[in-house]
């Protein structure tokens, strides 16, 4: 731990003004150390402002009190270090899975040989070789969420933002991309910051897991999640279970309170 | 950075909002008092609004405002009447549909405006052309949303309607029109619109009274500042129709809700 | 082969309501119960637009009133797409056009025609130019809320991976608002063909609307009533390419939808 931790978040808040009624705070003071390559989890109820965090690492939202250092470098806006990847796909929908692919890639100063070998790699990594050709529209749910990974890979970022990515997705297909995913984490190790709401999900795929306070959000305590990944029944060693247990203790208060305070 | 347009505070909207316009009216007035433009082409705004109140106080923009503003009312309300019932059985008769259908689809690109001298040639130059011009062509924007709002007309409705004992008109009027309306209503805003257009276009090229027929007449006349009078009354009256009908529409709608 | 005859049973279904009105338009000409004046045959209908097209006399017009229209369209389109982008992305060009749009597009333009031939003469000029003022306003409007309803996780992506603002909008925008930015145009097309018509009315000389115009002066109704017919198939033939280049602009959408309808 002597090298600077890759992502520092320091004394951060943000207020946001919704289209009606006054201010509200969403986070209040969050500071958070993320070390390079590592899996983090950040994890909360509703509300309670991690996407915005997520964000506001990502460079989208600007950044009121406080500091975000990246590799040493305060943050000024989007860029190809941190790649992110929505919910939603966020896939351009005229563009076929190839081209999506290739927009990153474009916008870097590279070969046009090399640009389209990186794409299809990158395509085939994700199981998704034979559909180049088709359109969002034509692809499911979890292919849709594959060409969102691929795409945002393409462009080797050295930090990954996922901001609840497995949401839509249904059950099976959620548990599979979350195999997937970790198997992708370990052969091309970039640092993750991964939001969900998930406990279950949080506990498994993160080494650790930083579990926030309902709104205004705060980081609440952070969980170490270390296990033995390549085991298939980690989910039913006991140790798991004990800290799916202790974590989903940890943000039940959170998600009650969360519950109370709706808006008027 | 901004992501969308940010939305704005309530308190001055409405100021904020139209104050372009006064920059708009006060460049106007300078142009031409500064011979910017020849005074020919663009009188200045007051001597404009001079002539408006002129033409107010001799009766002759308000005789020929009424004289106008009966002729579209007449058309639409027959073209809403007629419109709506029309698109209401296109939607729940398959038949009346499979006949009239096509025949809606046919007419609804041909130019309304079209058939300004063929209601001419039969009614003449009077008011009687001028209504039966407004109503052919406003009734298909009335009886497309007409059929479309009563064809997404949820049949769960419908068919609780028909379980507690609703039937034909009855069930109608009670399930079918009220999930129709905002379409409808949509379309007859459309139809509102279209019945300033055709109504001014048919007063500019054929009529012996009117508003429009009163800018071509003054306009022939070289009294321009008379003649912008008249353009600004109309267009100010079309969008104020548009506005109203909005705001009436939204009274209407809200306590359906 | 069940697919085919279907299709074609489908399509001949579709025009029989057609070929009965035409039918019964010939029959109640002749019937008597109205003057040849008032509701001329069809036949006889036919018969002047046949002798139009061999006098040459029918594809000017249809030419002349086709390209003036398609001219103010094709101005109208650039036109309004370029400002509806400036005041989506901008806030200054949408405090100072907003209440233009906003105004303007309820008032019947129609009646500037008079300022308009003040200004700009009795030739093709103040056509366009009115058909440019009327069809602007739908385009306008779509663009700003096409561009303004794109979801931002699009914009973000696009910034995230080093888009600029001009790429932004080329590459993202523009793509992104497409669907909403034809429906405008699919609005204004018939709008100019409308003004198109009315000006030539007011104006006389050539073109479909003059020509109709100077039939009713000399009471030729069968003029008239060949006008309608032209101007009816022109109107059907631009609005179903439009609908054509829709269909093939947006193939992409519609995979995830179903047809669209007119």
């Amino acid at each position: 731990m002597s090298d600077p931790a890759q992502i520092i978040v320091e004394d951060v808040s943000h207020h946001y003004r919704p289209a009606v009624g006054r201010e509200v705070l969403a986070l209040e003071n969050v500071s958070l150390q993320v070390q390079e390559r590592e899996f983090l989890a950040l994890l909360g109820p509703s509300g309670c402002g991690k996407s915005t965090l997520l964000y506001l690492i990502g460079g989208f939202l600007p950044i009121g009190t406080g500091k975000i250092l990246v590799d040493s470098k305060a943050v000024a806006g989007p860029g190809p270090d941190r790649g992110i990847v929505f919910q939603n796909f966020a896939l351009f929908p005229w563009k076929t899975v190839r081209k999506n692919v290739l927009y990153g890639l474009e916008r870097q100063a590279l070969p046009r040989h090399e640009r389209e070998t990186r794409a299809q790699a990158f395509i085939d990594l994700v199981g998704l070789t034979g559909f180049e050709e088709s359109y969002p529209s034509q692809l499911s749910g979890g292919m849709k969420q594959r060409v969102a990974i691929a795409r945002t890979l393409a462009f080797d970022p050295r930090i990954l933002l996922m901001d609840e990515p497995f949401g839509a997705l249904d059950a099976q297909t959620r548990s599979l991309m979350q195999g997937e995913l970790l198997a992708i984490w370990e052969k091309t190790r970039k640092t993750v910051i991964f939001v969900t709401h998930d406990v279950h999900e949080a506990v498994y795929l993160a080494e650790r897991v930083a579990v926030m306070t309902a709104r205004p959000g705060r980081i609440k305590t952070i969980v170490d999640t270390r296990f033995d990944k390549d085991d298939p029944e980690v989910h039913r060693t006991r140790a798991f279970v004990d800290k799916v247990d202790e974590v989903w203790n940890l943000v039940r208060d959170e998600a009650v309170k969360a519950l109370e305070k709706r808006p008027p | 950075m901004t992501v969308a347009p940010a939305t704005k505070a309530a308190a001055p909207n409405v100021l904020v909002r139209y104050s372009p316009l006064l920059i708009h009216a006060l460049a106007w007035e300078a142009a031409a008092r500064l011979h910017l433009v020849s005074s020919l082409a663009l009188p200045p705004l007051t001597d404009v609004v001079q002539a408006w109140v002129e033409l107010v106080a001799s009766g002759e923009l308000v005789s020929n405002g009424l004289s106008s503003l009966y002729r579209a009312g007449a058309g639409l309300a027959l073209a809403i009447a007629v419109g709506s019932a029309l698109g209401i059985f296109m939607a729940i008769s398959r038949p009346v549909n499979a006949m009239l259908g096509p025949l809606v689809e046919l007419f609804y690109p041909m130019p309304k405006s079209a058939l300004i001298p063929v209601t001419v040639l039969w009614l003449g130059f009077g008011d009687g052309s001028k209504i039966l011009l407004i109503f052919l062509g406003c009734m298909l924007p009335v009886t497309i949303g007409a059929y479309n709002g009563a064809r997404g007309s949820d049949q769960h409705l419908i068919w609780s309607a028909r379980s507690m004992g609703a039937r034909g008109p009855r069930m109608i009027w009670d399930v079918v029109v009220p999930s129709a309306l905002p379409e409808l209503l949509n379309g007859v805003r459309t139809a509102l619109a279209l019945s300033f257009i055709l109504l001014v276009s048919s007063e500019l090229i054929v009529a012996r009274q009117g508003l429009g027929n009163l800018i071509g007449y003054l306009g022939a006349n070289g009294s321009y500042e008379a003649m912008f009078a008249v353009v600004l009354t109309v267009a100010f009256i079309g969008f104020l129709a548009d506005r109203v009908y909005q705001a009436v529409v939204e009274r209407a709608l809200r306590w359906r809700e | 082969m069940t697919d085919t005859v279907r299709r074609f049973a489908w399509g001949a279904a579709r025009l029989a309501p057609i070929i009965v009105l035409l039918a019964a338009w010939e029959m109640f000409a002749r019937s008597g119960a109205v003057t040849p004046f008032m509701l001329p045959a069809l036949s006889a209908v036919a018969e002047r637009i046949y002798d139009d097209a061999a006098g040459g006399d029918l594809f000017l017009n249809i030419g002349v009133t086709v390209y003036r229209a398609l001219a103010g369209f094709a101005i109208a389109a650039v036109g309004g797409v370029v400002l509806g982008a400036a005041m989506a992305r901008n806030r200054a060009a949408r405090w100072f056009f907003d209440p233009v749009i906003s105004v303007g597009f309820p008032m019947p333009k129609i009646a500037f025609l008079p300022v308009i031939i003040l200004w700009l003469g009795l030739y093709d000029v103040s056509k366009i130019t009115m058909v440019v003022l009327d069809a602007i306003f739908p385009v306008v409007t779509a663009t700003v809320a096409g561009i303004a309803s794109v979801e931002k996780e699009l914009v973000w992506t696009a910034r995230n991976m080093g888009a600029k603002n001009r790429e932004l909008l080329w590459q993202i925008l523009l793509p992104a608002a497409l669907p909403q930015i034809l429906t405008g145009l699919q609005v204004a097309l018939p709008i100019a063909l409308i003004v198109v018509v009315v000006t030539e009315m007011q104006m006389g000389g050539y073109g479909l609307g003059g020509a109709m115009m100077q039939a009713s002066r000399f009471a030729n109704s069968r003029g008239v009533f060949a006008g309608i017919v032209e101007i009816a198939v022109i109107g059907y033939a631009l609005v179903a390419a439009m609908a054509w280049l829709r269909r093939r602009l947006l193939a992409w959408h519609q995979e995830a939808q179903g047809a669209t309808g007119v």
